[in-house]
């Protein structure tokens, strides 16, 4: 019976693993290194601790989260124990060396070892267009995340749920390594688990799950008999074809599969993300497949001690060459990076006080000792650089041999060092530790390419915008109410009920949902239908024909008062037939009165107010205030783009900057290149966002 | 710094690397961008090929991170964090710098005068 022999299995196994513990506590023992010793314990229990979870826990989230944390645990002591029998094996090997030869003094130079650190993996994926656009059938959804091996050291990145709406795989974690050495191999593994939510396979007894296997459809069922067995194309997750000495309990559950691999090394750090290859584990037919790109981009950067940390300080004498041959200056040398710096007194360097100068130490510089001082039969240190095609040189002296002896000694082991990071040694390059911050918001899916849709605003923009609209709409009553309106403003009295009531429906819209709805509403077919009567669209005019969004100008503007349009809209050539639906028929007003060309009032100073401008968040909000140095009036119109499919316009908001006709106004020459400028970035013509 | 469809686009550029100030709950970067391919190329000002779809730097505000970090106004960004910026939409464009859970932008700039510098410094001059 299968079940007998399974358990039976099961106990043969835990006898092994209690023989090999022991097995490894001799090791460690006979090392005299009890600190493997204690991280194998500790991620023992951390993997039984995980086992026990695992379980235990309902949730498929949990479930996957708990594996990761096993199958981390796993690496780690697989990890742990090679290195124990490496270290027996060097200690043996020493042992065997030394009894056999007398090998002469070992003088090896070990280079420095460095921080490494990777971060912002991203990893593309290729579906097909029919699965991504299509989006036909059930969405197969994976779990994946990434373990990440430098030597000893085994950190794995946080799980990321992917499914076919994704086109990246994207990995936020900065990992940094503390100890490696130049000759690091760092192992970046793709891990992925397939995660359809009705198949929890450990739970269903085996009849019954074979029965809906058959049952289901052929895909479904495919992957449901994928999930319960370990098919052909599940290696066993502990890393290959070794024999094992801990071998991991099977726990019902989801199992993570390794999908793809790939090593970097000294090679690849850059101070600047690259791509590299990825080798792909695994073909279609497994559950945990997905179908990545081939490459993973990233950035590699790493910080060798020389480079961070002081290699050598002590007190010096320092003559520059070419001058007066007493001139012996007392500094307190640092050594640190890529130069030598010298500072007045030692306290100088805790205090951060700029040291007195620095003498550059780099692949380029030459450092040689000179024949003996007569006076104290103490060797110099000459140290040449190249600066611009003229050498200086420095000379350094101490007060004894053993002194000099030091600062060669540690000059060469700089060099080592600096030619054996080769790269990472140019320049000091950044690493960002990650920072303790609070848990961000779970995002529910990562972005997307073609279908993000979310369009951030600020909060303080919306309400200003709304204030200034209802102060707008107060004043325009006001007006009317008063008579004084201009005869033209007849025309709107019959709408202005209706234009008012829905202005204000608009404005309270505005403020009680997030500012981008408003402009997703359809917009109102009232001013349509005006504008034909009215004959003129003058302020969309310049919009550019390419742009597809629908704009409306709305009434965001400062207008003190309706005898105040543009004069510069009556050069602006009307196009009506470029009717666009808007809401607020405040804007039509505008656009009439514009359109109307009532300049010839001269230049009205318009007091451009810090402009609520868009409705929408980014804005190039402080670029309309030098314009209020302008005498020419600037109406201030806010342009919303509605998106109401894919392509997500955001939006811009204008101040109509009028063309460069303007007959009122004559700016000097330089200003007038500036305005140029200004001109030329409007943006109604060119979409302008701000960051 | 057209492109050629189907050849590789090289170009000089610099690295920037810009911190983020944190306003409030946002964080900023000081400096608007216009351009992308979804937008009119020939609105350009700071392009000299004017079917450039690139994204460019169309304002810095003064001592903002990114004034501080060296970005200046007629930029064309290449690069957001390994993350390609020349053929994406100008809201892409947008989206993949205000990312709220990245501290740090690493840009990729390219400008007419580091061309230049290199030239300058290739061609050598004359020396005393």
């Amino acid at each position: 019976m299968p079940v007998d022999n399974y358990t039976n299995m099961e106990e043969k196994l835990w006898i092994l693993e209690d023989l090999n513990m022991m097995y490894i506590r001799q090791i460690a023992l006979s090392l005299q290194d009890s600190d493997i010793q204690k991280k194998i314990d500790h991620e023992i229990r951390m993997r039984d601790g995980a086992c026990k979870l695992l379980a235990a826990c309902s949730q498929r989230d949990q479930a996957l989260e708990a594996a990761k944390s096993l199958q981390t645990c796993s690496t780690r002591i697989m990890a742990y124990m090679s290195e124990l029998q490496r270290m027996k094996e060097a200690q043996v090997m020493q042992k065997v060396t030394r009894r056999s030869s007398d090998a002469g003094p070992m003088d090896d130079r070990l280079p420095c070892k460095g921080k490494v650190a990777i971060s912002d993996l991203r990893i593309p994926l290729m579906w097909k267009d029919t699965e991504y656009f299509k989006n036909k059938g059930e969405l197969h959804r994976c779990a994946v995340f990434c373990l990440l091996q430098l030597g000893g050291e085994i950190f794995d990145t946080d799980m990321v749920i992917v499914d076919r709406t994704l086109t990246d795989i994207c990995f936020d974690n900065t990992i940094v390594f503390s100890e490696a050495s130049p000759g690091f191999e760092l192992r970046v593994e793709l891990y992925s688990c397939c995660s359809e939510d009705d198949y929890s396979a450990g739970s269903t007894p085996r009849k019954l799950a074979s029965k809906l296997s058959s049952s289901l459809g052929r895909s479904a069922g495919k992957k449901l008999r994928a999930a319960m067995e370990p098919g052909p194309c599940s290696p066993v997750s502990n890393g290959g074809a070794a024999p094992l000495l801990l071998p991991v309990p099977s726990v019902p559950g989801p199992k993570y599969h390794l999908l793809a691999h790939t090593t970097l090394s000294l090679s690849h750090i850059q101070d600047s993300f690259r791509t590299h290859d990825l080798t792909i584990s695994g073909n279609e037919e497994c559950s945990y497949w997905l179908p990545l790109y081939g490459s993973m981009c990233c950035r590699l950067a790493a910080q060798p001690h020389c480079m961070t940390q002081q290699m050598m300080s002590g007190c010096l004498k320092v003559k520059q060459c070419g001058g007066d041959p007493q001139s012996w200056t007392k500094v307190y040398a640092v050594l640190k990076g890529t130069s030598l710096f010298c500072y007045h007194q030692q306290e100088d360097v805790e205090a951060n006080i700029e040291p007195a100068f620095t003498i550059g130490i780099n692949k380029e510089t030459r450092i040689r000792a000179s024949e003996k001082d007569p006076h104290s039969k103490v060797q110099n240190i000459c140290i040449s650089n190249q600066y611009g095609g003229e050498e200086v040189t420095h000379t350094l002296t101490t007060d004894s041999r053993e002194d000099t002896h030091c600062w060669m000694e540690a000059f060469w082991q700089h060099f080592y060092d600096m030619s054996q990071w080769k790269q990472c040694c140019d320049d000091l390059m950044k690493i960002e530790l990650p920072s303790p911050r609070k848990p961000a918001p779970v995002t529910p899916k990562q972005g997307s390419l073609y279908h993000e849709m979310v369009i951030e605003s600020s909060d303080d923009l919306s309400s200003t915008v709304s204030d200034i609209l209802a102060r707008r709409m107060q004043e325009l009553e006001l007006r009317s109410q008063l008579g004084t309106s201009p005869t033209w403003m007849s025309v709107f009295e019959e709408n202005n009920a209706k234009s008012a009531g829905r202005t204000r429906h608009c404005t309270s819209r505005l403020s009680g949902h997030s500012p981008c709805t408003p402009h997703r509403l359809p917009r109102s077919p009232a001013s349509p239908h005006r504008c034909p009567r009215l004959g003129l669209l003058s302020s969309d005019a310049s919009l550019t024909s390419d742009s597809d969004s629908h704009c409306s100008t709305s009434p965001c503007s400062h207008h003190h008062g309706w005898p105040e349009p543009s004069s510069n809209f009556s050069l602006l050539s009307s196009s009506p037939s470029r009717l666009r639906p808007r809401t607020l028929s405040l804007d039509a007003k505008l656009s009439t009165l514009r359109g109307r060309g009532y300049g010839g009032g001269g230049a009205f100073q318009c007091p451009c107010q810090p402009p609520p401008s868009s409705l929408l968040a980014p804005l190039p909000i402080s670029s309309r205030s030098p314009r209020t140095q302008r005498s020419t009036q600037t109406t201030l119109s806010c342009s919303s783009s509605t998106s109401s499919n894919s392509s997500s316009n955001s939006e811009g908001s204008h101040s109509p900057e009028s063309s460069e006709g303007v007959p009122f106004s004559r700016p000097s020459p330089a200003r007038r290149s500036l305005r140029n400028l200004r001109a030329r970035l409007d943006p109604r013509n060119w979409l302008q966002s701000q960051v | 710094m057209s492109f050629v469809p189907g050849q590789p686009v090289t170009a000089v550029v610099q690295r920037i690397e810009i911190q983020k100030l944190r306003q409030g709950n946002n964080l900023i970067l000081g400096f608007s961008i216009g351009g992308g391919i979804d937008q009119d190329p020939g609105q350009n000002p700071f392009s000299e090929d004017k079917t450039d779809k690139g994204i460019y730097v169309t304002r810095i505000t003064p001592g903002g991170p990114a004034d501080v970090a060296g970005l200046m106004m007629g930029d064309k960004i290449m690069q957001v964090n390994g993350w390609d910026m020349t053929m994406v939409t100008h809201d892409k464009a947008r989206k993949r710098l205000t990312k709220k859970n990245e501290d740090v932008v690493r840009l990729l700039v390219t400008r007419k005068s580091l061309e230049e510098a290199v030239k300058q410094s290739m061609g050598g001059f004359p020396r005393p």
